[in-house]
């Protein structure tokens, strides 16, 4: 574990990725005591520059505060990052190791279906999906997970097909253990160092994926988002640019800091890289 | 005459190694004309001193001190362009791995060609062929026209040789060339190796950690032990009349006394393979054929209560596949696997289960044996449990079992990566044991380790055996090691079990050709280690 983060700390890019991480979940967690209002609220005059009459980020269209906003947007896009990622690895990983371990038809019959998936491109299925289910919070989540679980398929299979001719699974079936026991207990630890590495990414994908759908008017209607923010301020970005800049800068960091995360995790759980430095 | 002097060679470790240096103040000749072997076992630092000598060492291995003598060179401050066109042309290198030292995309005669390109030697195209015919391969313009992976693996360590050979250098570095191969294709390299040697002069540097081939090829030996040099001597004096202890330890060490032999077991059969066959088909896919490929064909074995059966074969020859039909690992088509009274063969996989108590199996690479994310006391606790033991008495049973394979009992709380290979395999053993079985299969269990480890797990395979009744399927490449341990032998080749008899009998008297070939290709045959 100690070998692990020394690892993961010799990589500066890393570092800044989970400081970057840190403050925006810091100011996702802190957002109702940092701003005590709603983000929908009107709270002076329309366009104010940043800095101007209280408003740190400046104010839009209709008089509301852009930092609160983006504060708010940040909840909206850890949440459904994490738990749409989460819904996609479960998917995932149950789908991969069963065609891992099983093989045969099985294999073929859940690889065909994952490459139906992949086939479509996923930002139009996401659409589609979300505008069939209306707008919700749920049923983002749903759509985003729906799109992004067949690369965690696809990289569990190709752990499963090597781990399952080692000779501690053989091992184990001579011992007598039962399948979900070889399954779970003992492939399936070994295969998590690139689905931890892929979630990271998968997270910054959920969270464009998210800013994409409100930035075309699919978001949750109810809920102040990064991408809503960005759309809203797109026809006047003549008029008031930090309506549009500032939640873009949010998306770029937060994205920006999980792919840095991402490629640390990679650099620090492979042992032949982290060997060569 | 000398060509190499290595003076005072030290190499250091990064810091945080095992040791601070991986080579400390080593120093040897070689002469021209002569083979000089550098034995010892693994992490003993014998391929790093050859690796100091061809200029080779990974970048984190700094040389502290020494000097490299060459032809009046010293090779470890000559500037990089000089030491490239030593390389090749004065100074050549085989490696043990054949099959990953040609270049896959490259047809072979085009390798060997570029070498000469390399170093500016004109008509290459007769010299490729000329090359390839002194490595003896047959029809060396068709071989020189095909793609390494068309070679096998004896084929491919020709063809490394005749790249090392193209500019008839003053030395040949041989490291560990012959390890990845089978034995008789061993000692076909061996024989060549020593044959161009003699015919060009040149000085030959030979790695290596066996002693068979030791006594085979060498003219003088060089004996490592972590790093230094412990003995040095003319291959008859240190063979048979080793000075040091570790020497001594390491011979010792070389499986050697033939089993005793004993009255033939009579017992009831515990296991009775009556014509097993087990098929692969190959290749395949949506378009093409797939191709049958007959693994193991009619086997027939009776192994009584209480005795050793060892299946000897090269490698490919079905003797693992044979094994792992025992245990079901892979499914025969035809033929029974008679256990007691049972046929294992019809058995489902809930069926099979009340039979894992008494038939388990040790594996080969005790590195991939073990789930390395698991604590040594749940891998060996994990079999009675899944048979319903309780996990408090599963792991009361475990300290037993550790010190039975004669280990710390603390050996429970930790992780397979903090062990050594040997104890590795000891871990191995106990959780086969752990079934309390009546049968064990033990496939290569001793071939990835090194020889004073390795007749250690040996001894202790004897005294389990003897003390707990055990009746014994060791699989085996090494004729040495089935002499020692198994009572009795079957001899496999290609899928079929040629010969089948006594140990003794078969060894001394053999009946079939290639158990004849087998035999004859161990090598250092006529040399026997002194007993201590």
């Amino acid at each position: 574990m100690t070998g692990f983060l020394s690892a993961y700390l010799r990589n500066r890019g890393a570092i800044a990725g989970v400081i970057v991480l840190l403050i925006v979940a810091f100011v996702a967690a802190t957002a109702s005591i940092l701003f005590p209002f709603s983000p929908w609220d009107m709270r002076g005059i329309p366009f104010a520059m940043p800095g101007e009459t209280d408003f740190l980020l400046g104010s839009d269209s209709l008089g509301r505060d852009v930092a609160a906003g983006i504060a708010y947007g940040a909840r909206v896009s850890l949440l459904i990052g994490a738990v749409s990622t989460a819904v996609a690895v479960f998917l995932g990983v149950t789908l991969g190791a069963i065609a891992g371990y099983a093989g045969g038809f099985v294999d073929d019959a859940i690889m065909r279906f994952s490459e139906f998936f992949q086939t479509v491109p996923s930002f139009v299925l996401a659409v589609v999906l979300v505008a069939i289910f209306s707008p919700s919070l749920g049923s983002i989540v749903a759509a985003i997970a729906i799109v992004s679980w067949p690369p965690v398929t696809r990289v569990i299979r190709a752990e499963f097909l090597s781990l399952r001719s080692r000779e501690f699974v053989q091992a184990a079936e001579v011992l007598g253990r039962s399948r979900p026991a070889i399954v779970f207990l003992e492939i399936l630890p070994n295969a998590l160092t690139p689905i931890i590495v892929l979630s990271s990414l998968m997270v910054a994908n959920a969270i464009l994926l998210e800013s994409g759908l409100s930035f075309l008017g699919l978001g949750d209607p109810n809920m102040m988002s990064w991408g809503f923010m960005i759309g809203a301020g797109r026809s006047v970005i003549r008029l008031a640019w930090w309506m549009s800049v500032f939640p873009g800068v949010a998306i770029f960091l937060t994205v920006l800091a999980l792919n840095l995360v991402g490629e640390g995790l990679s650099d620090a759980l492979n042992p032949r890289l982290a060997r060569r430095r | 005459m000398t060509v190499l002097t290595v003076e005072n060679l030290t190499v250091a470790l990064p810091s945080g190694g095992d040791r601070e240096h991986a080579i400390e103040s080593v120093n040897f000749t070689l002469d021209a004309g002569e083979i000089l072997c550098i034995v010892g076992e693994s992490g003993s630092g014998k391929s790093i001193s050859a690796a100091a000598i061809m200029g080779l060492l990974p970048p984190a291995l700094k040389v502290r001190t020494g000097t490299i003598d060459f032809e009046g060179n010293d090779l470890l401050r000559l500037p990089p362009e000089q030491m490239r066109v030593l390389r090749g042309r004065r100074l050549g290198m085989i490696f043990q791995e054949p099959m990953t030292a040609l270049n896959p995309l490259m047809r072979v005669g085009d390798q060997i060609a570029e070498v000469l390109k390399v170093h500016n030697v004109c008509g290459s195209s007769e010299r490729v062929g000329e090359l390839l015919a002194a490595v003896n391969l047959p029809d060396p313009a068709r071989l020189g026209r095909s793609y390494p992976h068309l070679l096998s693996g004896g084929q491919r360590q020709r063809v490394m040789i005749a790249m090392a050979l193209a500019l008839e250098p003053a030395v040949l570095i041989a490291d560990e060339p012959t390890t990845a191969l089978d034995v008789t294709t061993q000692m076909q390299i061996l024989r060549l190796i020593k044959d161009i040697q003699r015919r060009r002069g040149m000085g030959v540097l030979f790695i290596t950690h066996d002693f068979g081939v030791v006594a085979e090829i060498a003219d003088r030996v060089v004996v490592m032990q972590q790093g230094r040099i412990v003995e040095t001597g003319a291959v008859a004096s240190v063979l048979d009349h080793p000075r040091h202890d570790y020497t001594k330890a390491l011979i010792a060490a070389v499986p050697h006394q033939a089993r005793p032999p004993e009255p033939a077991a009579t017992g009831r059969p515990v296991l009775e393979l009556v014509g097993v066959r087990k098929t692969f088909s190959r290749g395949g896919g949506l378009f093409g054929r797939r191709v049958a490929v007959a693994a193991v064909s009619d086997a027939d074995i009776v192994l009584r209560k209480g005795e050793t059966l060892g299946l000897v074969g090269e490698s490919g020859s079905g003797k693992s596949t044979l094994a792992r039909c025992v245990v079901d690992l892979v499914h025969p088509e035809t033929g029974a696997i008679r256990f007691h009274d049972t046929d294992l063969r019809l058995l489902t996989r809930a069926n099979w289960k009340p039979f894992r108590n008494r038939i388990q199996m040790v594996f080969q690479d005790p590195f991939a044996s073990l789930n390395p994310r698991r604590r040594v006391g749940d891998i060996i606790a994990t079999g009675p449990m899944a048979h319903g033991v309780s996990r408090h008495e599963a792991h009361e049973r475990v300290r037993d079992l550790l010190s039975l394979v004669q280990l710390d009992p603390g050996a429970a709380d930790r992780y397979p990566h903090e062990f050594s290979g040997g104890q590795r395999q000891r871990i191995g053993i106990a959780r086969a044991l752990a079934m309390e079985p009546e049968l064990l299969i033990a496939d290569e269990p001793v071939s990835a380790l090194d020889v004073s480890v390795q007749a250690q797990i040996l001894a202790l395979l004897e005294e389990l055996r003897l003390r707990l009744g055990l009746t014994m399927l060791f699989i085996t490449h090494d004729l040495r090691v089935a002499a020692q341990i198994c009572g009795r032998v079957a001899v496999m080749q290609r899928g079929v079990i040629v010969e089948q008899g006594i140990t003794s009998e078969v060894f001394s008297r053999p009946r079939h050709p290639y158990t004849r070939g087998l035999l004859d290709s161990i090598p250092g045959r006529s040399w026997l280690p002194p007993v201590a």
